[in-house]
């Protein structure tokens, strides 16, 4: 009864995009940090996640499963680095996908908010 | 997993900015100073950075992992101060020249700077992923 809400694709996706986000901020975290250390590379979630999901959604892709896609960190070696020490972390930019990854994060927390709400209406018949 | 995630990370950076800024703040003060503890000028100190690895993120063959930083080692510039002729000076050699300290004002104003740019980028890291977790305990409400 209560499983249509739990396995509906919005729900799952924002879920998806949940964890991705927070392991985001783990890596914009490092990047910060990382900001002036010699040859360091700014770390990223893979683009492959995203691809996975989409294709998952749309059920052309192999994995049709979208417990089993995971979000990972890899590290990013195609940013150009403008410093002699190799390093390609720019503040700024970091600073910008930060806080757009949180807004991000604050609009799935809505997402998943909205979800159970709509069970809970259901379950009690109060729209509050 | 932690609540706040990445706190760890930026916890260290905050920590190595910190001691950054102190390193500046004493070798600011001691600008003039032409006699320390052992009897020479002030030597101007430097820190330098280390990575620490705090783990392993991607698939073991993908090696991304999440680094922190902290203080590697806080070491004295050994570059020659500049020598000023003051005979007056209670610190004057035989000839009447002073050894100041290798302290450059310039120098240090723009580590300061950007030791604290640094600093205020990492706390608002921490505003952030504090703002998630907060988000995220108000799931359902």
């Amino acid at each position: 009864m209560v499983d249509p809400i739990f396995n509906s694709d919005n729900y799952q996706i924002a879920r998806k995009l949940m964890d991705a986000a927070m392991l985001r901020q783990d890596a914009i975290a490092s990047n910060i940090a990382n900001a002036e250390t010699p040859g360091y590379k700014r770390l990223d979630v893979a683009s492959d996640f995203a691809t996975q999901l989409r294709s998952s959604v749309e059920g052309t892709g192999a994995t049709t499963d979208m417990a089993s896609i995971t979000p990972s960190l890899v590290k990013d070696t195609n940013t150009r680095s403008t410093r002699p020490d190799g390093n390609n972390v720019e503040t700024d930019s970091e600073l910008l996908a930060m806080n757009k990854n949180t807004v991000e994060y604050d609009y799935l927390t809505e997402v998943v908010s909205y979800n159970l709400k709509q069970l809970r209406m259901a379950v009690s018949g109060n729209p509050s | 997993m932690n609540l706040i995630s990445g706190i760890d990370v930026t916890a260290g950076a905050l920590n190595a900015q910190k001691t950054r800024l102190d390193i500046v703040a004493q070798n600011i003060a001691n600008a003039q100073t032409t006699r320390g503890p052992d009897g020479l000028p002030y030597q101007r100190k430097t820190v330098s950075f280390e990575t620490e690895l705090l783990r392993q993120a991607g698939s073991p063959g993908n090696a991304a992992s999440v680094q922190s930083v902290r203080v590697g080692s806080i070491q004295n510039d050994t570059t020659p101060g500049q020598r000023v002729y003051d005979p007056s000076h209670p610190d004057a050699d035989s000839n009447g020249y002073v050894t100041m300290p290798n302290v450059n004002m310039a120098y240090e104003m723009v580590d300061m700077m950007t030791a604290s740019r640094a600093y205020e980028a990492n706390l608002s890291v921490v505003k952030n992923a504090k703002q998630m977790a907060m988000k995220a305990l108000e799931i359902g409400k």
